[in-house]
């Protein structure tokens, strides 16, 4: 039979249903045409919502903007024992890749022969206020000697860099030991020959089109070149026993995460929704109920997607694992109400028994996951977003369609149901005397609170992702072999004064040049090594002069045809200013308002540079690594105080709905169900970090549902039909919470079995929390066939 | 974005010239030529060549030029050696491995180091294998014949002169603006034209092929600070 809601019913539904046609359209189109992508870099929704104090950027935004700058970075180290076939497969490869839509350039340091003269043209004018770590050091010592017998050789020698030009600027040829360093300092091999194996190894340096990542092809153009590559190792010319490609770069790893995320959320998705049929069907014997709780998961999912791809610019696979796992919530609302026997009334009066309940356990979970969208992080936000967006939808699908499917009776005798009966008789014996329950519920809150406070955590970002042990292993070997690549750690060094900064990072390098020396440190390049401090170039002045001008002048101007003068001690000093920046574009990445950064490569011991660099006081270690795991501990910290606060909120609801007594009961079957995750969670070994407390905001919401949906029973009467709704959202929550469990990705897995464990307990909690008035059971059993 | 060892590219334009022995290959490759003209044999991996040079670098508004003298070992598998006598001794070893510099007492001094100096080495044996296509990625490779074939003159004239222009895809002609050799048998000449107005002449003369293995004391020469 169908029933009718009446016009003002039917005008609600054909807006809403338009609506969700439009949102449904815009979340496809969002996604679809890249405007809004899927991003599983975990490290990209981190950070931008901070700034520091008086324009200097806090440690997280530098770390972000650097590791951005990273992220348009991608290496490929090819290997070979034979460097002419390097060479060929190197250049073909590197062609290859050149011509993949995204790529913006590639350079081969192995065989480019780079930009000494644009560099030579920059420094030329100031040659006489600059010298090599080699050079200084034997004018330092008083040993001009070797440095002008240097000069006196190099006029001679077949392979030498000079002009009338260059010598006229630097008679003593000093430049090109600057020049050398400064290469050496940057740290970018070209051609490597392994002295284990004796085998051959370059690189092949990819630099990313910036909008790559934002334009949701990033994806597509690691497929390409994990193309090119198995094209180059298929070729039967390159084999041998030293031949070799690895990779490394954040685009290959952020899209073997989102990859994994993507197919673990199509698994999930699809298993929890087929698990939903299976249930609904096996319950109703009738697709019609179905076809609502579809509806109600459905519209909760597209109006979520739509709301976060309307607001943020992409979404993060981390939101959207997240998101899928609202088919567990939104299906609650939908069984309260399909669940209700027909019995002659008219869907209004039906919506009309269960709004109440289905009102309070909404405000209840939108007040929980408004706290989140205040939050300070975007990824939260987007969570937040995600969630109150899909359950309203979820809400307004049950008042506003479902009433437009005609009803379908629970078939009490099918499996699920017969389950039911048995599980509900047995907890249905558990009643305990009310001070009892309120001592219990107290109890678990203080429980609570106190676990929250003293609970171990562990935040490291390395346990979050699943990780791709190829792409570690081949990291770690372009690593080790060419010094390139790896976890990047820099020094920061803030002070107002430009000539502050360059002095300390002058300071920085020659703390740090032991620990190159002994292999602890690959390379370290800073502003300073660029731009010396006027300090260091007055240095240089004074021991050119002294030191080679002095004693050497005229000795060489013996030798020489080219007329030079003495050092002028008014000549300008090289200085990172405008003419720096546009001539050298490379300082951009050293430098940023009043922080100037020394990049480290291939670090094996961090706390060796932090030791080393400890007495100066301005400059100072920077683990993006540690950085962002300690923000995600700050982001775990506010999510654990939002959690507080929700459950305040969620405490006056119940206090004013239900009086102190039976508040502060219902109050502590959501708590309780937390206290339970959090001790299962620890027991199984999950780690309890900013992701998991997010996964007690769930346990919080759907708990917060069962017990308010029993509570409300026993306002409207309908206690069995209300506990076998519960039951079979618990059935559907279970299904898709266990799921997650089974994620590869270990944060999602860590949701899932927080979830699974704190649902089942809200399930039981509510029983003992909420018993059920027996006068109320007895009527409804009445229509039990 | 690369920084390399300046020294790298100074390499480059040397050994453009220590390969012009070879490029003759690529000009016959390239061209039809009458076949009195006689052309230099490629040196294969089991020869070496040795002779003496003088190299005049002309510095821009200078008229002097400065001056040096000297022999050099020229060996498809093992690179290099460049032996000033005059006016100052000092011997320059450049190998697969990098370049160096002999000192005075008899230590080394590695100017610039690594594994990407084979392609230089690797250029010159590559030529000498009649395989001219690696020059010929880098340069634009042109020949004509000289009038001291026409005319039957001077028998230490040139037979034939090969011009070399660096492409514009490397950063060679930022260094190099154009090499000119000129040779018979072997190559005699050699001018290394640069864009600042300045260039290198190169003469060399007393040129002889021989077979490896090399006697004890050239193969030292080739020894320095790179295994």
């Amino acid at each position: 039979m169908t029933e009718r809601g009446g016009i003002g019913t039917g005008i609600g539904a054909g807006f809403w249903g338009m609506i969700l046609l439009i949102m449904a359209g815009l979340g496809l189109w969002q996604i679809t045409s890249g405007k809004s992508p899927i991003d599983g870099d975990v490290l990209s929704l981190i950070g931008m919502e901070q700034s520091g104090d008086g324009g200097q950027k806090s440690d997280i935004e530098t770390v972000r903007d650097l590791l951005a700058q990273d992220a348009n970075q991608a290496i490929v180290m090819l290997s070979h024992d034979q460097q002419d076939m390097l060479e060929t497969m190197t250049r073909q490869l590197a062609s290859d890749i050149a011509n993949i839509p995204g790529t913006k350039s590639v350079s081969l340091p192995g065989y480019d022969t780079g930009n000494l003269a644009r560099f030579s043209d920059f420094y030329l004018p100031h040659a006489q206020s600059l010298l090599s770590d080699r050079d200084r050091a034997l004018l330092r010592d008083g040993n001009g000697e070797p440095v002008f017998q240097n000069a006196v050789k190099t006029l001679y020698a077949p392979a030498a860099l000079i002009s009338a030009k260059s010598l006229r600027a630097d008679p003593f040829s000093l430049l090109p030991g600057f020049l050398s360093d400064l290469g050496r300092k940057f740290g970018h091999t070209g051609i490597i020959q392994s002295a284990a194996s004796d085998a051959f190894h370059t690189p092949i340096i990819i630099t990313l089109s910036p909008d790559l990542r934002h334009t949701g092809k990033d994806s597509a153009w690691v497929d390409a070149i994990n193309a090119a590559i198995a094209n180059a190792q298929s070729n039967p010319a390159n084999q041998s026993d030293g031949f070799g490609i690895a990779k490394t770069g954040q685009i290959f790893f952020a899209v073997a995460e989102a990859t994994a995320a993507k197919s673990d959320v199509q698994r999930i998705a699809i298993i929890a929704t087929l698990g939903v049929f299976v249930m609904v069907l096996s319950v109703f014997f009738s697709p019609l109920p179905l076809i609502g709780a579809l509806m109600t998961v459905g519209s909760g999912l597209i109006v979520g997607i739509a709301a976060v791809t309307l607001i943020f610019d992409s979404i993060h696979a981390i939101a959207l694992v997240f998101g899928a796992s609202l088919i567990g919530i939104s299906v609650d609302y939908a069984l309260h109400y399909l669940v209700l026997p027909a019995d002659g009334s008219s869907p209004k009066s039906r919506i009309k028994t269960i709004r109440a309940g289905l009102s309070l356990g909404l405000l209840t979970s939108v007040l929980g996951f408004s706290v989140l969208a205040v939050s300070p992080t975007i990824l939260l936000a987007q969570i937040a977003v995600y969630s109150i967006a899909g359950l309203i939808a979820a809400y307004l699908t049950v008042l506003f369609l479902l009433p437009l499917l005609p009803a379908r009776a629970v078939q009490r005798r099918s499996f699920i149901p017969w389950i039911y009966q048995h599980l509900d008789g047995v907890l249905r014996h558990v009643q305990l005397p009310q001070m009892v329950r309120v001592i219990c519920a107290a109890c678990i809150l203080i429980g609570f609170g106190l676990c929250m406070a003293f609970i171990p955590t562990d935040d490291d970002i390395r346990h979050l992702g699943r990780g791709n042990d190829t792409l570690t292993q081949q990291a770690r070997l372009i690593g080790e072999t060419m010094g390139m690549g790896g976890n990047p750690i820099f020094i920061r060094i803030d002070a107002p004064d430009n000539e502050a900064r360059l002095q300390t990072g002058e300071a920085v390098q020659d703390a740090l040049a032991p620990l190159i020396e002994t292999g602890i440190v690959g390379s370290a390049f800073g502003l300073s090594d660029m731009i010396p401090s006027i300090k260091r170039q007055d240095e240089n002045r004074a021991l050119i002069r002294d030191q080679l001008y002095a004693p050497y002048a005229e000795k060489l101007r013996a030798l020489l045809p080219v007329p030079f003068d003495a050092p002028d001690p008014k000549a300008p000093y090289v200085l990172a200013d405008a003419n720096a920046f546009d001539h050298l574009p490379e300082l951009a990445n050293l430098h940023d308002g009043t922080t100037d950064i020394i990049r480290l490569t291939a670090v094996t011991d961090a706390d060796a540079v932090a030791r080393a660099i400890a007495p100066i006081n301005t400059a100072r270690l920077v683990n993006p690594r540690a950085t962002i795991t300690a923000q995600f501990a700050d982001y775990r910290g506010w999510a654990m105080a939002g959690l507080a606060i929700a459950l305040l909120f969620a405490g006056v609801l119940a206090i004013v709905r239900y009086g102190v007594v039976a508040g502060i009961c219902v109050l502590g079957t959501p708590a309780g169900a937390m206290l339970m995750a959090l001790f299962g969670a620890a027991v199984m070994g999950v780690t309890i970090n900013f992701f998991t407390i997010m996964a007690l905001f769930l346990v919080f919401a759907i708990g917060a549902d069962y017990v308010i949906f029993f509570s409300e029973s026993q306002k409207h009467g309908q206690q069995d039909e209300t506990r076998l709704a519960v039951f079979l959202s618990l059935i559907s929550s279970i299904l898709a919470f266990g799921l997650l469990a089974s994620s590869s990705v270990p944060v999602v897995s860590a949701i899932g079995t927080v979830m699974a464990i704190g649902l089942l307990s809200a399930w039981v909690l509510s029983y003992v929390m909420c018993p059920s008035s027996s006068n109320a059971d007895t009527i409804v059993d009445a229509h039990a066939p | 974005m690369t920084h390399r060892w300046p020294k790298t590219l100074a390499i480059i334009a040397f050994l453009g010239t220590a390969i012009l022995p070879n490029v003759s290959g690529i000009a016959r490759a390239q061209s039809t030529r009458p076949t009195a003209i006689q052309m230099p044999t490629a040196i294969s991996d089991q020869q070496y060549l040795t002779g003496s040079f003088a190299l005049d670098r002309h510095l821009a508004g200078f008229e002097m030029p400065l001056a040096s003298r000297g022999e050099f070992i020229l060996s498809p598998s093992k690179g290099l050696v460049w032996q000033n006598l005059e006016p100052f001794p000092d011997t320059t070893i450049m190998t697969d491995q990098g370049i160096a510099r002999k000192r005075d007492d008899g230590t080394y001094e590695t100017i610039a180091s690594g594994a990407q100096f084979h392609q230089f080495i690797a250029l010159i044996s590559a030529v000498l294998a009649g395989n001219w296509e690696p020059l010929s990625n880098q340069f634009t490779v042109t020949d004509k014949q000289t009038a001291s074939d026409q005319t039957g003159a001077d028998a230490n004239s040139p037979d034939w002169q090969i011009t070399l222009k660096p492409k514009n895809t490397n950063g060679l002609s930022e260094q190099i603006s154009q090499i000119t050799v000129m040779g018979a048998k072997f190559v005699t000449h050699v001018t290394l034209h640069k864009p600042s107005g300045d260039r290198d002449e190169i003469t060399l003369t007393d040129q002889e092929r021989h077979d490896l293995p090399m006697p004890d004391d050239l193969a030292k020469r080739f020894s320095g600070p790179h295994p």
